[in-house]
């Protein structure tokens, strides 16, 4: 069979059939349209401002080696004029950090980048592997993603940056937009997939460059670009409802191959439809996870179906209690449904506080991480306890220690 | 020995005797197609008349002759019956449209007896039955649209007859997904053309919970997240016809059981065709990976998959009125007001995305990626 031509160049040999279209490309033209695509999305969404000091999230996984990469790449192409760093953090997670942070450190050589890694440890007395061994496997994404997000932040302030990039790509943006549609989870579904995060609750900026970019063709780009980054998955497993929108976004991939992109544009209009009142909302406290969680790495569907097991009962009990309710009738002026449209009602604005223990930024008077380590502590043999705690905040720890508790008896 | 008396009476009327089990809760027959016709009827309390004089609503009801909108139907003409012999007032009439069934799909179904069950049962009823392709008729503008859309693989031949023509234009889609999509806007273009030219203010559409969520979820993953305020929400559709759900908080599984217990339905209702077992999964189409995965993770988490359908309710329709609109479906071009994505900039890869918006970009014959 004669080899098949470049679709873009029309003049090389095809060696790449692009995932996302299903284009043949030469090598060259693959590498340049996929940094071309990021710069777009960069410059479409004004992203950086000249002089701006970045901070790239770096775990020594495909996506963030290659946004550091494409990044400074682009960065000497088009004179973006940005100052670059990378930021790790060390969740302690034996086996998977020990040689991924290696390959961050010889990342940070070969792109001559300075590097700063910030341990769970020394941030929060506790490893991933200690986290574990308190809660066991299950729902242990949501302290591993809680800790990780601030712990970026954290590194962040400590470089004195504003702005930090990560390497969640499409295929976990897609992934976020199916999972908040199925836990029904409205606030989430109007901030996951947006471009830049969380400028609410801190003050540093986030973004994801790699937002429009699909998880095969940054390892294509890594492979054909020849990027030194560290194969390996989280052991382990992802939270029920991702887990599910998982399974359900690669099979939709095998059907058609824009589906990915299909899903975040879907994300991003209903998330400008998600009514104003309820945008910053919270959620109920078993939805701790947040987006970033997205990006630990992990492929795999494996689930016990606990979190949608819960939802289930909850549901239910609403469903039970609503058909005891009495419907009272206003006598007049009620019969016409009132038009859904925009309200006039005032947003509701959260106040930024800082976290009485730890100082973070936070929304709640006790930030989320210090919430999690309380009810981690509690459980933890009191000669062991390196984190101070105070005995305030008695209902939301024991609550958490009850969660516990189950998952752990679930676990065994 | 004390003989082990069994409680088997209705926790509803606890006088007949139960026959089934419906939300953890044991009805008899009667109290359970209450039940369920509660469930619509609250639903479609913004049409109720409050005095005999108050206007009289016009809906249409599609029925498609499957278990739901033939249950839907059951329950409106049930309520109908009730309200004139009791010298109620009515509020709202509704007429019934049946697009034959063996014009849309491939696989003709026979289904002739049906419809004439359908008669029999509801005599004094404004039945109508056109086929699929009288689309040329109600929307004469759709021959351009389809010509535009498919390019250069569809040439419509006018010496054809309107079923050739249209049998050409779906042939010229090459995927399941894109065909079930093209297919699923043309039937409800049609529909709304009818309640239009028939004086119908809304549309009540027969989706169970279980297809809205399906719904909803296919419609994210083809692009048309922000069509959903009414492909899937109750709400006024772009083209001024008001779109209803009143089967929105039933079951697919308690509709089938509503039919269970109404004989009169069971000449009517064409039976569901059992999903395929051996079809790889890149072969079906986007709509009917999203119906098996709601009917699989329904089995086991219902509220979960009924929620979906449910937050998808909650979405606030689009502001931008003036905004233009897809020539196909009349789904918004570009993005939303507010979304600031680059999704669309990165894909105008052709000139045609002037016209067709991005869902309906995706579903063409000749995309180009």
């Amino acid at each position: 069979m004669a080899p098949t031509a470049c679709f873009n160049c029309k003049e090389a040999r095809a060696v790449i059939i692009r995932p996302k279209n299903r284009h043949k490309l030469c090598r060259a033209c693959f590498i340049s349209i996929f940094e071309t695509e990021v710069h777009e999305t960069i410059i479409g969404t004004n992203l950086f401002f000249p002089g701006e000091r970045v901070a790239i999230g770096a775990s020594g996984g495909k996506d963030s080696t290659v946004l550091a990469a494409v990044l400074k790449t682009l960065n000497e192409r088009y004179n973006y004029g940005l100052d670059l760093c990378l930021l790790s953090i060390d969740e302690g997670i034996r086996g998977y950090r020990d040689d991924s942070l290696e390959t961050v450190k010889r990342n940070a050589v070969q792109y001559e980048m300075p590097l700063d890694i910030l341990g769970y440890s020394e941030l929060y007395g506790w490893t991933m592997d200690q986290v574990v061994e308190q809660v066991g496997k299950k729902g242990n994404c949501t302290y591993c993603g809680v800790f990780r997000r601030q712990a970026l932040d954290r590194g962040a302030a400590r470089l004195g940056i504003k702005h930090v990039v990560t390497g969640h790509n499409a295929d976990d943006v897609a992934e976020t937009v199916m999972m908040n549609l199925l836990r029904g989870d409205l606030p989430r579904l109007s901030r996951g997939t947006s471009i830049v995060t969380s400028s609410d609750a801190s003050d540093i900026k986030r973004s994801k460059p790699l937002k429009y970019a699909y998880e095969k063709e940054i390892v294509l780009y890594a492979h054909h670009r020849q990027l030194d980054y560290f194969t390996t998955e989280c052991i382990y497993s992802p939270e029920a409802f991702r887990g599910s929108a998982r399974t359900l976004i690669k099979d939709l991939e095998k059907i058609r191959p824009s589906s990915i992109l299909d899903i975040v544009k879907s994300g991003e209009d209903m998330a400008a439809l998600v009514p104003v009142e309820v945008r910053g909302a919270g959620k109920s406290k078993q939805s701790a996870e947040e987006e970033s969680a997205g990006g630990c790495g992990s492929q795999n569907g494996r689930t016990s179906g606990g979190e949608m097991a819960a939802m289930e009962e909850q549901l239910a009990q609403n469903d039970e209690a609503e058909s005891l309710e009495t419907e009272i009738k206003l006598p007049n002026g009620s019969r016409v449904k009132p038009n859904r449209g925009p309200t006039g009602k005032a947003v509701k604005a959260q106040t930024i506080k800082h976290c009485e223990r730890c100082n973070y930024i936070s929304s709640q008077r006790i930030c989320k991480a210090c919430t999690l380590l309380d009810g981690l502590n509690r459980n933890r043999p009191k000669t062991a306890i390196e984190v101070g705690v105070g005995m305030e905040d008695e209902e939301s720890s024991s609550t958490l220690m009850r969660q516990m508790e189950r998952a752990q008896l679930s676990a065994t | 020995m004390p003989a082990k008396e069994p409680k088997k009476s209705c926790m509803e009327c606890n006088d007949a005797e139960f026959e089934l089990t419906v939300r953890k809760r044991q009805l008899c027959s009667l109290c359970f197609r209450r039940f369920i016709a509660h469930k619509v009827q609250s639903r479609l309390s913004v049409y109720r008349a409050f005095g005999l004089d108050g206007p009289k609503h016009q809906l249409l009801l599609p029925v498609s002759l499957g278990v739901s909108s033939s249950v839907l139907m059951h329950i409106l003409n049930s309520d109908r019956q009730n309200r004139l012999s009791n010298g109620r007032p009515l509020g709202y009439d509704f007429k019934i449209l049946v697009i034959e069934p063996s014009t849309i799909a491939a696989t003709g179904v026979p289904f002739d007896q049906n419809y004439e069950a359908l008669q029999k049962n509801l005599p004094m009823h404004d039945i109508t039955r056109i086929p699929f392709h009288s689309i040329f008729d109600y929307v004469p503008e759709v021959n351009d649209i389809m010509q535009e859309y498919a390019g250069s693989k569809f040439i419509d031949n006018s010496t054809q007859s309107n079923e050739e023509r249209l049998a050409a234009f779906r042939a010229s889609i090459s995927t399941p997904t894109s065909r079930t999509d093209v297919d699923n806007i043309l039937l409800t273009r049609l529909v709304v053309e009818f309640a239009k030219k028939s004086g119908c203010e809304s549309v009540m559409w027969g989706d169970s919970d279980s297809r809205l969520a399906a719904k909803a979820l296919a419609g994210v993953a083809k692009g048309r997240g922000a069509s959903l305020t009414w492909q899937v929400s109750d709400g006024m559709s772009p083209w001024g016809v008001r779109f209803e759900y009143p089967l929105r908080d039933l079951f697919k599984a308690e509709l089938l059981q509503y039919e269970s217990v109404c004989a009169e339905l069971s000449d009517i209702v064409i039976p569901d065709q059992p999903p395929s077992e051996n079809v790889l999964t890149k072969n079906l189409s986007i709509d009917e990976l999203m119906l098996r995965y709601v009917q699989n993770q329904g089995a086991k988490y219902p509220g979960v998959m009924a929620n979906v359908a449910r937050t998808a309710n909650k979405l606030n329709p689009s502001t931008s009125d003036n905004a233009p609109t897809c020539s196909l479906c009349a789904s918004l071009l570009g993005n939303v007001e507010g979304n600031s994505g680059v999704t669309v900039a990165n894909q105008a890869e052709d000139n045609h995305s002037s016209q067709f918006c991005y869902g309906c970009m995706r579903s063409r014959p000749e995309k180009l990626c």
